[in-house]
C-alpha cells in the first residue's frame, strides 16, 4: 500500500513541481536519513528530544504524554494527529527505524526500535503487510525522492557529457546507500524474496526511468527498453560491488561504475558501426547483384 | 494451511468520529437482547451467558476439540501469528479464560528464535505481561489449572483477571495488543465491547478479533447448516450432558453480525485499517484494526 501512494505522489511531484499537499510525507525531508547515534534508552518512557517529522499541530504536550501509556490519559483535546492517518503513521515509523538498521539489520528489531521512537505502541509493526520488505521498500522510496530533488536543485547537471553525467547521478543515488552498507547485502536479498519481487522491480524501473529522464537523452540509436535495461545492468552491478568495495569512499566503485558507463558507450558505438558496415556490405552486394542480373538479362 | 482458504479484505475508514449510524442501530439492539433465537430482556442476557459458561467450564476445551475437529487450534495459531507479539509487550487477552491465545503469545515471545532475534533490544525491554481477562470465574479457573499443567503456575507474566468486556478495569492507552476469541459474540451491547478494546489500547495498538463468523458459499453453507444444528447439540448432548449450551452456541452464531457488518462496527469506533480474514471459508473470521 505505501508503494503504490509514493508511486502516486512521485507522479503529482513530476506532473505539478512545487509543493503538493498530497505529498508531505516525503518532501518534509530536510536531512538525508544518516545513522544518528544511537542514545541508550534507559527506560522506553524518556521521551526523544527531537521528533523526526514533527506534524503541523503537533503541541509540546503531545510529546510529553507520548510515551507514558500506561500513566496519564493519551491528551486533552482531540488534536490535528488525534485521527492520525494509518500510512502517515507507517511513513513516521519507518523513518524513525531506518538509523537502527545499522544496528539491527533490515528486520523486525529496528521497526519495534522506530515505533518506540515515535512513541507509537510496536504493536503497529504487526499491522504491516511484509515486514522487513515495507522498511526496504520505503528507504529506496525515500532514496528516489531525494535523488529526484537533488535533480531539482539543478546543480548535478552542468556537465555536457551524457556518461559524466549518468556517472554523477549513479554516484548521488549510491552513496545514500553508503551509511547501510554494512547490511546492505540482507536489504538485497530481502528485495530478491518472490513476494518481494515485483515490487522491487517496479521500484527499481522507476529509479532508471527518473535518472534517464533527468539526463535528458533523448536520442533515438538506442530503444527505450534498452536504454533501461544496460542502466539498470549498470546501476545493478554497481550496487552489489559496492559492497565488497573497502576503499576509502568508495573509490573503486566509482571507478567500476565509469568503466561500466564507459563500456555502454562503447558497446553502442560497436553496435552502430556494425549496423553501418552490414548496411554498406549490403549497399555494395546488391550493386554486385544488380550488376549481375544486368548483364544476365542484357547479354 | 491446507484447509484454510484465506480472502482479506478492507474497510474503507469512513468515520473520523465513531457514529452508531442508524442502519446499524437495529441490529445491534437485536444482538443485545437475543439469546440464541430466544428474544430476552437486555438484564438477562449476561445473567444467561454467564450460567452457559459455567456449565460449559469443565469440558470446553474438549468439546472446542470435537466440534471443530482440532482446527482451532489452527485458528489460534493464526490469530496469534497475526497479532505478532513482541518482547516487552502488554497484551491483554478478553473472554480468554481458557488461556489458550494467551499461552500462545507467551510461547511465542519465548521462542528461542525470537530472543536469538531480539537480543539487541534487551536493555530496553520491558517485562511482558499478560492479562486474561474473563467474566467467568470458573473459566479462569480452568485456565489456571492448565498453566499449572503447563509449568507456567509461577509464571510471573500472566495475570489473570475477572472482569467484563464491557467495562474493563485496565487504564486507558495501557496495553498493546487486545485478543479476543470466540468471545465478542457473548457479550451483550459489542459496541460497549469495541470500545473498551478502543480505550484500553495505546495508540499503535492492535486489536483482534477471532470468532465464528458467517458462510455464503453455496453448497458448503448447507452442509455447515446441517453440522451445526443437528450434530454440534447431539454431541454436546453425548459428551458434555447439555444440549440447551450447545444449541445456544449455535443460535448466537447466526445472530451475530456477518464479516462486513462487524467490520462496520470496527471501524465505526474508531480503528482504522480494519480487515478481516476468512478461515475455512467463513467459518471463522478474524477481524483486526489498528488505533491510532
Amino acid at each position: 500500500m505505501l508503494r503504490s501512494v509514493a508511486a502516486r505522489r512521485l507522479l503529482a511531484h513530476l506532473v505539478s513541481p512545487g509543493r503538493s499537499a498530497a505529498a508531505p510525507a516525503f518532501r518534509r525531508l530536510s536531512t538525508p536519513a544518516s545513522p544518528q547515534p544511537n542514545q541508550p534508552h534507559t527506560s522506553s518512557e524518556q521521551p526523544q528530544g527531537e521528533p523526526p517529522n514533527p506534524t503541523p499541530g503537533a503541541s509540546a504536550s503531545s510529546r510529553a504524554t507520548g510515551e507514558d501509556g500506561g500513566t496519564h490519559p493519551r491528551r486533552a483535546g482531540p488534536g490535528p494527529r488525534a485521527r492520525g492517518d494509518y500510512e502517515e503513521e507507517q511513513a513516521r515509523v519507518l523513518r524513525a527505524a531506518l538509523p537502527h538498521v545499522v544496528r539491527f539489520g533490515w528486520s523486525e528489531s529496528a521497526m519495534i526500535a522506530g515505533a518506540r521512537d515515535v512513541g507509537i505502541s510496536p504493536s503497529i509493526v504487526g499491522s504491516f503487510p511484509r515486514k522487513e520488505a515495507a522498511l526496504v521498500e520505503f528507504f529506496m522510496d525515500d532514496c528516489l525522492q531525494r535523488l529526484i530533488d537533488r535533480i531539482d536543485s539543478g546543480e548535478e547537471l552542468k556537465n555536457s557529457i551524457l556518461s559524466d553525467r549518468l556517472s554523477k547521478l549513479i554516484r548521488i543515488r549510491l552513496e545514500m546507500q553508503a551509511p547501510y552498507i554494512s547490511k546492505w547485502p540482507q536489504a538485497l536479498s530481502i528485495q530478491a524474496q518472490p513476494m518481494n519481487l515485483p515490487t522491487s522491480f517496479k521500484q527499481r524501473a522507476l529509479l532508471v526511468d527518473e535518472i534517464w529522464h533527468a539526463v535528458g537523452h533523448t536520442g533515438s540509436d538506442i530503444d527505450w527498453y534498452v536504454k533501461r535495461t544496460v542502466l539498470g545492468g549498470i546501476y545493478s552491478t554497481s550496487e552489489v560491488y559496492m559492497v565488497t568495495d573497502h576503499s576509502p569512499d568508495f573509490r573503486d566503485t566509482w571507478k567500476f561504475l565509469d568503466h561500466r558507463i564507459k563500456d555502454a558507450f562503447d558497446l553502442q558505438k560497436t553496435v552502430q558501426e556494425a549496423a553501418y558496415l552490414a548496411e554498406a556490405v549490403a549497399a555494395g552486394m546488391g550493386n554486385s547483384v544488380q550488376g549481375v542480373v544486368r548483364r544476365v538479362f542484357q547479354g | 494451511m491446507a484447509l484454510r482458504r484465506s480472502v482479506t479484505r478492507l474497510v474503507g475508514d469512513l468515520n473520523l468520529l465513531p457514529s452508531l449510524l442508524p442502519r446499524g442501530a437495529a441490529l445491534l439492539h437485536s444482538h443485545a437482547t437475543s439469546f440464541g433465537f430466544k428474544e430476552v430482556p437486555e438484564e438477562e442476557k449476561s445473567k444467561l451467558v454467564g450460567n452457559v459458561f459455567t456449565s460449559v467450564s469443565s469440558n470446553y476445551d474438549l468439546m472446542n476439540d470435537m466440534m471443530s475437529a482440532g482446527l482451532h487450534r489452527l485458528w489460534k495459531d493464526r490469530l496469534v501469528s497475526k497479532l505478532h507479539p513482541f518482547p516487552g509487550m502488554k497484551h491483554l487477552d478478553v473472554a480468554g479464560g481458557t488461556g489458550d491465545v494467551a499461552f500462545r503469545v507467551l510461547e511465542s515471545i519465548n521462542s528461542v528464535s525470537r530472543r536469538a532475534m531480539q537480543h539487541g533490544l534487551a536493555e530496553t525491554e520491558e517485562e511482558t505481561q499478560i492479562y486474561i481477562c474473563d467474566i467467568n470465574p470458573n473459566m479462569l479457573n480452568v485456565g489456571k489449572k492448565r498453566a499449572i499443567e503447563r509449568g507456567l503456575g509461577e509464571n510471573h507474566c500472566l495475570h489473570w483477571i475477572e472482569g467484563d468486556a464491557e467495562a474493563l478495569s485496565f487504564d486507558d492507552g495501557s496495553m498493546d495488543g487486545y485478543t479476543i476469541a470466540f468471545g465478542i459474540r457473548n457479550v451483550t451491547r459489542i459496541e460497549k465491547a469495541l470500545a473498551e478494546a478502543y480505550r484500553v489500547l495505546k495508540r499503535g495498538g492492535r486489536f483482534l478479533c477471532l470468532e465464528l463468523s458467517h458462510v455464503e458459499l453455496p453448497i458448503f453453507k448447507q452442509l455447515y447448516d446441517y453440522y451445526s444444528f443437528s450434530v454440534i447439540p447431539a454431541m454436546g448432548e453425548l459428551v458434555a450432558g447439555d444440549r440447551e449450551s450447545y444449541k445456544y452456541l449455535v443460535e448466537s452464531i447466526r445472530r451475530f453480525p456477518n464479516q462486513e457488518a462487524f467490520a462496520r462496527m470496527i471501524v465505526d469506533t474508531g480503528f482504522q485499517k480494519v480487515e478481516y480474514e476468512n478461515l475455512v471459508g467463513g467459518v471463522v473470521a478474524i477481524h483486526s484494526g489498528l488505533k491510532l
